[in-house]
């Protein structure tokens, strides 16, 4: 794994019509590849895991990719 | 007191429709308005659109957007924007809407934008064709951005992109890819007009607050930076902004 194959993972996830996501951070590590951020379901994260297997066999990956919350805010911020 | 709901970066697909529906369902108690800032859809399609109109429709309070480069990436615009207006949320794209809120009347005016950086360190219209395209891009939206908000009837003028205006809002994104993050075009335009607050989504690593040069509040609502369903702004009916000090 070099810094070719770090851009073609990143490019695959905002590239791949499965994925499209452009929020993922990719980064390197003794014990593979660590993807962090955020998405909207937990499906989206899995998606992403299956694309990198897929696409990179080679590769250990693991995903530490969050579902982003989606309750209602507990307060307003005041502008005036 | 004008209250504005606003989130960005929804990337709407099937496989979330209902995620948002509750805390939307209470929105009408809580704001007056949502605006949504770009990137409503995954990549793009009519499709997805349906299912923005779906989650975001009905809901009892003007919904006003704007589209973001994902809703662009499939080139199905026209029938993206048609699924928004068939459940009555109204797309902006240079142009403005005047909503009336208890008397008070509340402008928006909208535009997707588009990238080119931050004064000092920003792409120039010069060498290839290619690149004085992009920062012409950039220009134009900008310039219909300025334009729209200057020419709303309003007493409230808040301004919608899906890029962002000023680079305070991505912090914490990666320097390299600010330029494709937003311009300084857009903070230009916002200036112009006694703007009272700038919306934004784009920048999923960014952070919410930040000012333009002129003084006008901006704030970051794409969905990962607020992690809620959309954040409130409350706004006096006599606000307006500091004293511009630039302008197109």
């Amino acid at each position: 794994m070099n810094d070719y194959t770090e851009a073609e993972v990143q490019r695959a996830l905002a590239e791949d019509l499965g994925v499209a996501e452009q929020g993922i951070t990719v980064v390197r590590s003794d014990r593979g590849l660590v993807l962090c951020g955020e998405v909207e379901s937990p499906r989206r994260r899995e998606e992403i895991l299956r694309l990198v297997r897929e696409r990179f066999p080679g590769i250990a990956c693991v995903a530490d990719i969050g579902v982003t919350r989606a309750g209602a805010p507990t307060e307003a911020e005041e502008l005036a | 007191m004008i209250r504005i709901a606003a989130v960005g970066d929804v990337h709407m697909d099937r496989d979330v429709l209902g995620r948002f529906r509750p805390a939307l369902e209470e929105l009408p108690d809580r704001a007056d308005v949502l605006l949504l800032a770009g990137d409503l859809t995954r990549h793009g399609t009519e499709a997805e659109a349906k299912c923005v109109a779906t989650e975001f429709g009905g809901l009892g309070v003007p919904v006003i957007a704007v589209l973001g480069n994902h809703d662009h990436h499939c080139d199905e615009v026209p029938g993206v924007v048609a699924a928004l207006e068939d459940v009555g949320i109204t797309v902006l794209e240079g142009d403005g809407t005047v909503v009336d809120v208890d008397g008070t009347r509340l402008g928006v005016a909208g535009v997707k934008g588009f990238g080119g950086g931050f004064a000092g360190r920003c792409a120039s219209e010069f060498g290839e064709p290619e690149m004085k395209a992009f920062v012409r891009t950039t220009g134009t939206v900008a310039e219909r951005l300025g334009a729209a908000l200057r020419d709303l009837d309003c007493d409230v003028r808040v301004a919608l992109t899906h890029y962002a205006p000023v680079p305070d809002t991505l912090a914490g994104e990666p320097l390299e890819i600010y330029p494709f993050l937003g311009s300084y075009l857009l903070a230009q335009a916002i200036d112009s007009a006694p703007t009272a607050l700038a919306l934004h989504g784009h920048a999923h690593h960014g952070s919410e607050r930040g000012r333009t040069p002129g003084g006008v509040r901006v704030r970051n609502v794409a969905h990962p930076v607020i992690k809620q369903a959309y954040s409130v702004f409350t706004l006096a009916p006599d606000h307006v902004s500091a004293p511009t000090r630039s302008g197109i």
